[in-house]
This record gives structure tokens, sequence and C-alpha cells, in this order.
């Protein structure tokens, strides 16, 4: 067994009557990747802010290399070699300075550094850092102009510039496409071999397998289970941060119903193959692809946020061609967007005005709102799916996000309608709330058509009753959920990929 | 059933700190701490100032508050749709203006008056809703131009003359119009209420549109749309609301809004007087803000609106009959709107952040 | 930069010349340079212009210019001191013969002023104190004002009453206004102050008709006003009629306006009386001196434009409706025998 970088006892952390970490004991050791797993609000945020100086542990104490570790603040346990990289990428950088300022920041603002800039060393220095880690790009562009991977690959070298013991990444993946996450994983291993100590933060199953050499599991508070026997037991590892076993998801397919929506030679962009694709009746289709692949365009172009270069779309027969969103609604199509922060939650309301919002004229006379009709309709939406509250009159920003993701799939879900699209519905969401959410979807898609736009192929395959594969904004695949070849699905997906496919999700 | 009671189970375990939390003493604070300061000031006022109870004195404070009041409605509005309106005072002084303009140099009736006032003062805020929604004008500088143009444009007409019967215009005519006694009476009747001549006509459109405005904002479903779009403008659009319209809605409220309260001010003061209505727009932003922190609302609301006026006429009804100077009055005005802002959104704040 | 001047100087006069050419010749037997009034240019540099007053100063230095024809140009600094600085330099640059500057403070016109006069540039300043024995000021006497309508109040009502006083420190004219009032207190101490207020928040009549109802109600005892500024006036008497005490209490005021005629007139008004100096007679004199000061007259030191006590009685007894009547029934308020040497024409009426 590898060497230990860094040794935690017994720490404990509370805010307020909250006890959040409840005498957490973990080592992390030198060249090995511990996966820490947990569902939304296990405690794993706190964790981290603890071990890089952000809070302080109520008890409990931290060794880095057998020395006890006093990092009161961010700045001091950079310096002591613990090195943070936070899921939101623009926290890492500073988009409007260059790559060599961006690399060499942190030396910058160390006490002592010289009072004028001596830029020609700053570059050397930067092109010798980005080298290392295989980051090859000119340093004297601007971060803002680079992709998402480069993005995220610069704030990684900047943390390497202080020669970190212990590197923590937190969802690094979560905005990254299957290509740049490679690109990642790659240097990620680089870094592990050099001895690194690596703690990696993910939901995602795919990183989960392509990286750890450990997995970690917390749940309320406590490290609850530990898996470091290759094979990792990954099953075993979701059963113990879950409580119960994940079970496969148990697919009935249905047979499909009427037509609901056809789309004939619908081109989504200029350029772009014309799609031809049928959504029927009682089934549940996944629409899956890269990001840049064309998903959220024909959810906007379907929703009448945007409008199609040429062809038609047709809902139970009649042309459909809505204008905005308040048609499509009134033409009962609906559409549960992704990223909820902006574009689902209605910050500071309660969770029934968060429910009823589209669909105030069916809870008003004249206009006037019946509050209890609305009340009524939100405690059934709550407790059929099983969203953990106090009550319908709980503010949204009280909620967990797993069930605040519940709230805005369960809005929808709350009235009747021809067409349902969901666009990443999972998108952060713990595995509990992935399966309460897919099995709802299930349950409610009799009478209508219901799409699910999703990227990650464990959620697509554990959803879908087929599978309709996008690339360059155009259908490279339809399948039937039953006896599926996973790895032609993985070829559409990724095929096209290989022409030029970065460029265009970096413009995502 | 059963997952019910899986449910509430879930709920306590989840969130202990939560329920106690309902009953702590910020908590208290928070919501009625603002009303009970407005409480005790009028109790200290009765008995520091002698006449500060009695009805006249009640409804002298509705009457000092009602223009400003009316006002702050309106920038209630445009705050619910997270847009703000710096025209409004502008406005009220351009409607004042306008009905003198409209009864003393064109000599006809209130009825005229009345409506070419609403006229412009729902025109104004289209013109703000069309700058804002469709020129993508940022709000507080599309509504800063329209405060300066409208400071302008109500003194083209007589080139920078207050408004009278008798006065000579530019060129040359002496007006001979009167401000009818129909309009005047807006201004000046009052109606008996146990006593006699008691209540004035603006006192109870103060009433009426607050309680209007208090129904729409609050039991309409177009009042619940603005918030939510002034809460999260793209999820509302994505729920289907038509984000534009109830936009340059608002604003046309509120400059609808405004021109009643320039009615008022001219029936009030019975000549078309010059004034840039600056500090009619302080003070009704002022009287907006401070009922955030109205029963800890912590977001613009129509009651804590009403109240927030009232708070501020109460403070200044009582400051003066115990002879305290003007300069003094400004000085209590920004004291409360700081308390109040401190109330809004540090208690309400750390509330909130303990919850998580 | 002196040479440029000059240089402009010149040629903004031969452009001035030309102009002449063109305008009639007004008066053959008034002195040098009215001679050939056409060809002298005068400059009127404000510093407040938003107002009745000053519209009504405006039009008096327009019709007294026009009178004696010759030319004026009018700056307007807007409140902007150091713009009506800089529009004294333009002035000068314009190569005027005259400048009257009306209002602005003394720190920012001080200096500008003398460089006018250094121009060789003639000065008169109106209710803006230079600090230069060169420059004549025009005033209309604030103190006189206070004074006369507080003579009417005591005439009216003796002198034991309990008074309420309208009254905003630091604006100059209030302030002078003010002296009179606590003159006035001293010598007659059965005069009592029970509330002060005031306030100059806009429109400043409903602002401190809010006040003066609160003081009402505090002090039920006051039963005269002392308003010394038409705008507080102008309030005073709306909270008066909404509190119902239009019987008891009567309201002294300074400054009159057409709309002042109307309130003042008002059946059963409590606005009794007020004290004001015409201001287009205002901005006459201020011309005519400047007139004289360019003739090589000496209009003096001070010129003070006396002010006219205006009763509601007698605005009832004539039928007066608004200032153009009030002038015909009130020559002393029409004209202002100040500054009128013989060869002036005075503007017709």
């Amino acid at each position: 067994m590898a060497s230990t970088a860094v040794e935690i006892s017994g720490l404990t952390k509370a805010f307020g009557a909250n006890q959040v970490l409840n005498g957490i004991d973990l080592e992390l050791h030198k060249g090995e990747v511990t996966v820490l797993m947990g569902a939304n609000g296990a405690g794993k945020s706190t964790l981290v802010k603890v071990i890089c100086g952000v809070h302080p542990a109520d008890k409990g104490e931290i060794r880095l290399n057998g020395k006890p570790l006093h990092a009161a603040t961010p700045s001091e346990a950079i310096r002591a070699g613990i090195v943070t990289v936070h899921q939101s990428i623009n926290d890492g950088v500073i988009p409007d300075l260059d790559v060599a300022s961006n690399l060499m920041l942190d030396k910058l603002a160390e006490p002592g550094a010289g009072f004028f800039l001596k830029r020609r060393e700053i570059r050397a220095e930067a092109r010798k850092v980005a080298a290392s880690i295989g980051l090859i790009v000119d340093v004297t562009r601007p971060v803002g102009e680079l992709d998402l991977a480069d993005r995220q690959l610069v704030a990684i070298a900047r943390a390497m510039t202080h020669e970190p013991e212990l590197l923590i990444m937190d969802e690094p993946t979560s905005s990254l496409s299957a290509k740049e996450a490679e690109r990642l994983f790659a240097l990620l291993e680089r870094l592990r071999d050099t001895g690194v100590a690596i703690l990696y933060i993910s939901h995602r199953t795919s990183d989960i397998r392509r990286l750890a050499d450990r997995i970690v599991c917390m749940r309320d508070g406590e490290i609850v289970g530990r898996f470091d026997q290759k094979p990792l037991d990954y099953e075993a590892a979701v059963h113990a941060m879950l409580g119960h076993g994940m079970t496969e998801a148990d697919l009935s397919f249905k047979p499909a119903g009427e037509v609901v929506l056809a789309l004939e030679r619908l081109q989504i962009t200029p350029g772009a193959k014309p799609i031809n694709l049928n959504i029927n009746q009682d089934e549940v289709i996944a629409i899956t692809g890269l990001v840049g692949s064309g998903k959220s365009r024909l959810a906007a172009i379907l929703f009448g946020l945007e409008q199609p270069v040429s062809g038609e779309m047709r809902l139970n027969g009649a042309p459909y061609a809505p204008m905005s969103p308040g048609q499509a609604i009134a033409k009962g199509v609906f559409l549960c967007p992704k990223d909820r922060g902006s574009n689902g939650i209605l910050p500071d309301h309660n969770l029934t005005k968060n429910i009823t919002a589209p669909f105030l004229a069916r809870y008003s006379t004249g206009s006037i709102l019946n509050r209890k009709a609305e009340a009524r309709a939100a405690r059934a939406t709550i407790e059929k799916l099983n969203i953990v509250c106090q009550s319908e009159g709980d503010d949204i920003g009280t909620l967990s996000g797993g069930n605040q993701q519940k709230i805005m799939v369960g809005r929808w879900l709350s009235e009747a309608c021809n067409l349902l699209i969901l666009d990443e519905p999972f998108q952060g969401v713990d595995i509990k709330a992935r399966r309460d959410i897919g099995d709802k979807i299930h349950e409610t898609a009799k009478g209508r058509a219901t799409i699910v736009m999703a990227s990650e192929m464990d959620e697509v395959l554990e959803i879908a009753d087929r599978i309709v594969v996008l690339a360059d904004h155009a259908v490279a695949g339809d399948h039937d959920n039953g006896d599926l070849d996973l790895r032609l699905v993985l070829a559409q997906v990724a095929g096209q990929a290989n022409n030029d496919h970065t460029k265009t999700a970096s413009g995502q | 059933m059963t997952t019910q009671d899986d449910t509430k189970a879930h709920a306590q375990g989840d969130h202990p700190a939560k329920v106690a939390a309902k009953r702590t003493p910020v908590d208290l604070a928070i919501r009625y701490g603002f009303l009970s300061l407005m409480a005790g000031l009028i109790l200290f006022f009765s008995v520091a100032s002698e006449g500060f109870v009695s009805p006249y004195s009640a409804v002298f404070i509705f009457q000092s508050v009602a223009i400003t009041g009316i006002l702050a409605l309106g920038v209630t509005f445009t705050l619910v749709v997270d847009g703000f309106d710096l025209s409004i005072g502008s406005t009220a002084t351009s409607a004042l203006m306008l009905s003198a303009y409209v009864m003393v140099v064109l000599e006809m009736g209130a009825v005229a008056a009345v409506l070419a006032c609403l006229v412009m003062g729902a025109l104004v805020g289209l013109v703000n809703g069309l700058l804002i929604v469709k020129m993508k004008v940022p709000d507080l500088l599309a509504t800063l131009g329209m405060m300066f143009l409208l400071i302008g444009l109500q003194r083209i007409p007589t080139e920078g003359r207050s408004i009278a019967t008798g006065m000579k215009m530019p060129n040359g005519e002496t007006t001979v119009g009167k401000f009818s006694p129909d309009f005047l009476w807006l201004g000046r009747h009052r109606f008996d209420f146990f006593i006699d001549n008691l209540i004035p006509v603006s006192v109870l459109i103060l009433l009426g549109v607050a309680v209007l405005c208090w129904v729409f904002l609050e039991l309409t479903r177009h009042g619940r749309l603005m918030y939510a779009i002034g809460s999260n403008q793209r999820a509302a659009a994505l729920a289907g609301t038509n984000v534009n319209r109830y936009k340059i809605l608002a604003y046309m409220i509120s400059g609808v809004l405004a021109s009643v309260g320039g009615i008022l001010l001219a029936a009030r003061l019975g000549r078309g007087d010059l004034a840039s209505g600056n500090n009619l727009l302080l003070d009704s932003v002022a009287a907006a803000l401070i009922g955030f922190a109205v029963l800890g609302a912590a977001k613009p609301n129509a009651f804590g609106t009403a109240v927030g006026a009232l708070f501020v006429g109460v403070l200044l009804q009582g400051l003066t009959m115990m002879n305290a100077p003007y300069y003094t009055q400004d000085f209590v005005k920004g004291s409360v709107l700081v308390v109040a802002l401190v109330f809004t959104f540090a208690l309400t704040g750390r509330r909130r952040g303990s919850n998580h | 930069m002196k040479l440029t001047r000059r240089l402009t100087l010149g040629l903004a006069g031969g452009i001035a010349a030309l102009a002449a050419g063109i305008a009639p010749v007004m008066a053959a037997e008034m002195p040098a340079p009215f001679d050939n009034a056409g060809e002298v240019k005068i400059a009127l540099v404000r510093y407040l212009s938003t107002g009745d007053f000053f519209q009504a100063y405006l039009s008096g230095v327009e019709s007294q210019a026009a009178a004696i024809g010759v030319d004026l140009r009018v700056f307007d600094s807007r409140q902007d001191a150091a713009l009506q600085a800089d529009m004294v330099d333009q002035a000068i640059a314009l190569g005027v013969d005259g400048i009257i500057i009306q209002h602005g403070l003394t720190e920012a016109m001080q200096d500008a002023a003398q460089r006018a006069l250094d121009a060789g540039i003639k000065v008169v300043a109106f209710d803006v104190d230079v600090e230069n024995p060169a420059i004549p000021q025009i005033e209309q006497s604030d103190y006189l004002l206070g004074k006369l309508a507080l003579e009417q109040a005591i005439k009216d009502n003796g002198d034991t009453w309990d008074a309420g006083y309208v009254y905003v420190a630091g604006i100059a004219p209030l302030d002078r206004r003010d002296v009179a009032w606590q003159d006035v207190k001293a010598a007659n101490p059965g005069i009592r102050e029970l509330a002060m207020f005031g306030t100059l928040d806009n429109p400043i009549a409903n602002s401190v008709a809010n006040q003066a109802r609160s003081v009402l109600q505090a002090n039920p005892g006051i039963t005269v006003v002392f308003a010394p500024y038409d705008e507080f006036a102008k309030g005073v008497k709306i909270a008066v009629d909404e509190a119902g005490m239009t019987d008891q209490v009567d309201i002294y005021s300074a400054d009159v306006s057409t709309a002042d005629i109307a309130a003042m007139r008002e059946p059963g008004s409590a606005w009794v009386a007020t004290v004001a100096t015409n201001p287009s007679v205002v901005g006459e004199v201020s011309v005519r001196s400047l007139a004289m000061l360019l003739a090589g007259e000496d209009p003096g030191p001070n010129v003070v434009v006396p002010p006219t006590l205006i009763t509601q009685a007698f605005l009832n007894d004539n039928g007066i409706t608004n200032m153009e009547e009030l002038s015909a029934k009130m020559p002393q308020f029409a004209h202002a025998d100040v500054s009128v040497p013989a060869w002036i024409p005075l503007p017709a009426r």
C-alpha cells in the first residue's frame, strides 16, 4: 500500500443544530485516486470545505505527511499543499486574463513576490507548467477564449504550480463532453503516477469506473463504506451510499401507441441533415448525444423558443409551429428545461408557487387564484414524487438539489399533456432521486408521448423505451431499448464526434 | 399512505434545525419588528405631542402620504418584475402641468383633464416598457432618460412658466380657463365619516388603489406571474409566461399611478406648478423599500408599501408637531430606510442561511 | 491667449457693426455709445432661471433692452457655478460692452467679474455680491420685503399674537427676510413664535402644506403665519383651508404671481397680504443701471428696487386677476423710479 499523504481523524462539524460531519476518519494515499461518493446532503461538500480551509473543524485533526495541518484560510491550505478545483470552472480561472497570468496568479499573490511584473519570466514558467500537464495552448491567449476542457486544464495547471500533496476535484466533468473528459482523465492519471493524492468527487459511474483506485462512501455525515479491493465493487458502493441496493431498472416495454409528434424533413440548423422522426404515445424516448449535438436546439424548437430552418412538425396530425412557450403549452407540449437553477426554479417562491406557475389559468376563476386548489395540486405532486419537505408552503431554497429537481419534474407532471420533453432531468441529482424521477416518468407515461434528453448513457439505458442518437444536429441512430447493441450506440454518439465536435461543444 | 408517513419522518429527520427555528426571537423580530416599531412610535408621539391622537391627525397622516403612497405602489409594480422606474416623479409633475394646461389654457373640463393625464401616464409607461423590453435599454437608464425628457417637456408649452388662470402665454394671450370645481373636488372635498368633513378624496383613492394593487399582486395569476418574472425571468418564460407583455404592463401601471398622483397634486395645489418631482420619486421609492421589511416579506409588496408610506407619514407628522426642523426629517427618513433594509437583507438573509 | 481674445473681440465687433447697419436707429439724442444703440451689445449671465420669478425678470431685461435698442445675449448656466464663470468669459470673447450677472456664488463670480472689468466691460450684478466696488449691486430689498409684510401684520392684528413662521436657513433671500422677522420679534415681545417649519422639497407648496397641517394641529392657537416666500404661503393656505381654520389664521407673505393673486382672492382666503418687488421691474432697472455705466454715468454702488405692499382688500376692490392688471392699477408696482436718467426710453406698457 502506498504511503499516506493526508490523515483525517475524528473530524466533526455542525452548523447550528445541524450536525453535518459526524466523526470522519479518512486516509488519502499518495499516488492514488480516491473517489468520494455520497447522495446530495451527505456532507461531501462540507468535508471538502473543512479540508481546504474554508470552514474550521469543530473537533478532530487533519495531518499532512504526518504533521498536523492548521489551515485557517484557503490560501494557507494551498501553501501547505492542498489544492482544490471547484465544480464551477469559472471559480478557478479569471477569463479576462491570459493563460500565463492565470497559471502564475497564485505565485503573484504570494507575499514576497516582486512589485513589478516580469512578463517574459512569467510566460516562460507558464509554458513549462502547461507543458508538464499536456496543455498545448498559446499562453498569451485570454482564458475566456479557450474551450471548457482547456479552461478546466488551466484551473488544474494553476493548482499544479503549487506542487500539491493533495488535489481535490469536485465534480470536474459535469460540464465537459466525453472527449474533453477523456483529456482530463489522462492528465489525472499522469498526476497520480507522479505521486499526488487525488480526492475525486463525482456521481458519474463512467468517471468512477475509469479512474477510481478506491471508493469511499458517505452517508449522513459519516463514512459508511470503503472499497479498495480490485475489481471495485461498484454495486456495493452504491448500496452503502444509498442504504439500499441499486437494482437494475425494471424495464417493461410498452407497445407504442399512435404517432403524437411527427417531424418531417425538419432541419434544425442551417446545413444540418433534415430529421424525420415519429414520437409515439405511451412511449418514453431518450434522445442522446454529446454536448452540442443538437439536443437542446431540438428541445427549444419543439417548445417554441426557436424556429427551425425548414421542414414541418405535426402534432396529432395537425400542423404544429409554436412561436412561444405559451403557445406550446396551450397545445399540450411541455418542456422541463435543463439546468433548473437558471431555467426552472423560482427562487424565494414556495413549492406550491413553483409547481403551479405554468398552469395558473387552471387554478383561477376570472383572474383570481384559488389558493386551495393550488395547494391541493401541490400536495398531490409532493406525495406522488415522494418529495422531502415540511409542507407545500416551504421555500424552494430549503430543499436539497434532488428534491428541487423533483419539484421541477413534478410541475410538468401535474397536468396531462400530449408531449412531455424533459431536458437532462437527472442533472446533479443523486441516484435515489434519479430512480424516483425515472419511475414517475414511466408510471405517468401512458396517454402521452415522452422525450427525455440525456447525455449520460446510464441514464438513457435506465429510462428509455427507445433511444434516438443525435449527432451533428441530425439523427444518427434509432434503437429499441430491447436487445441493444450498446457498442453501436456509443459509436453513433461518438462517431461523428471524430470530425470536429469539440468546437461546437465549446460554443455551448 | 406509507409514502406520506415516510415523507414526514424524512422531513423531521432532515431538518431538525428548521423546526426549532420557526419560533426564534430573530424570526419574530423579522416578522413583526417593523410593525411593532411603528406601534411604538405612535405611542411615543401620543405621549410626547399633544393633539397627535385624534381622528383628524390619523386622517391627515393618510392625506400627507396619499400622493407618495400612490406613486410608491406604482414603484412596487416595477420592483416586482425586477425593474425600476425613475420617471414616476416627473410623470406625476407632468400630469400636474398637463391637467392645468388642459383646463386653464385649453379651457376644457375636469373629465378631459383627468383622462388626458391617465392617457399620458399610460403612454409614458408604454414607452418605458418598449425601451426596456424591445430596445433592451437597461431599466434604470431608460427611465432616467424618460425622467429628464419629461422634466423638460412639461416646460416647453409655457416656456418654463407655472400655469395659472390669467397668466400670459408665450404668444401674448392671457389665459382665461379655470381649474374646474369638479377637478378641485378631487383635492379638496371631504367625506363625512362619523365626523363631518373628515376623509379627503385623496385618502379614499389611496386606500382604493392600495387594495386594488394588493388584490392584483397577491390574489390574481397576473400578479403571481409578475413575481415569477422578478424572481427568475428565464424560468418564468419557460413556464409559458409572456414576459415582455407583463413587463410593459408593470411600467404602464407605474405610469398611470404616477399620473393619478399628479392629478391629486394638481387638485390640491389648484395650479400648474413646475417641479421636477424628484422628491416625490425619492419618497415613494423609500416607501416601497421600507415595505420590504414589513412582515418579513423581503420582497416588494403592496401591503408593505402602504405601511412603509404610512410609517414615514407618522414620523413626519410627529416630528413636525414637535417642532423638529426639516433637515432632521430627511435624517430620520434615511435612518428608517437603513433600518428597514437591515431588517430585510441582514436578518432575513441570516435566517435563510441557517437553514442550509 | 490675450492676442486671440483681442482678435476675437475685433471680429465680433465687426459682425456687430454689420448687424447695426440693418437695425433701425432708435434714439438719436441718446449719449454715446447709445447714439448708435444697435452696436451696443450686452449679456445677461444667469445662475437661476427656472420659475416664474426668473421668467419675469428676464422679460423685464428683454423689454428694457429692446426699448433702448441694444443687442442682448442671454447665457443660462442652470445653477452650475463653474459654467456661469465660463459664460462670463464667453461673453468677454463675444466682445460685449456690458454684462449683467444675475445670481450666482460669490466665490465663483468674483474672478470672472474682475476679468470682465479688465477687458473694459461694464458689469452690474443682481442679487449676487461679487465684492467689487466697481460693480453696482442691483437689489430687491429682501429686508424691506419682510419688514413691510410684518408691519402690515401688526397693523391688522395688534402687537400681541401667536405666530407660525416658515423658514429654511441657508437661502440668501430668506436669510435676509429672516433678519426682519428677528428684528420685529425683538421689538414686539407680544409676538410669540410657536412653531418654525419649512422645506424646499418640491413641489414646495405640497410639502409645506403637509408640514403646516401638523403644525396647526399641534398649535391651534396660531393666528398669524409669516411665510416670506410665495410657495410657502401657498402651502400654508392649503393647510389652513384643509384644517378649516380660514377664519382664524392670517397669512403674510412675500412675492407675488398671477397664481398667487388668484389664491389670495379666493373667497375667505387666509392669505391677506403679500409684499413684492416686480421681478420684471428689477430686470428693467438692471438694464438701465448698466446703460448708465456705459454712458459714463454712476447709478450708485447699491441700486435698491423698493418693494410694494399688496393686500387682499386692494386686489378685491380693484378686481385684479393677474400681474398685468396689478401693474396697471398699482403704478409703484409697475415701475420703479430707480436709475431713470431722462435719456433712457422706458419700455412701453
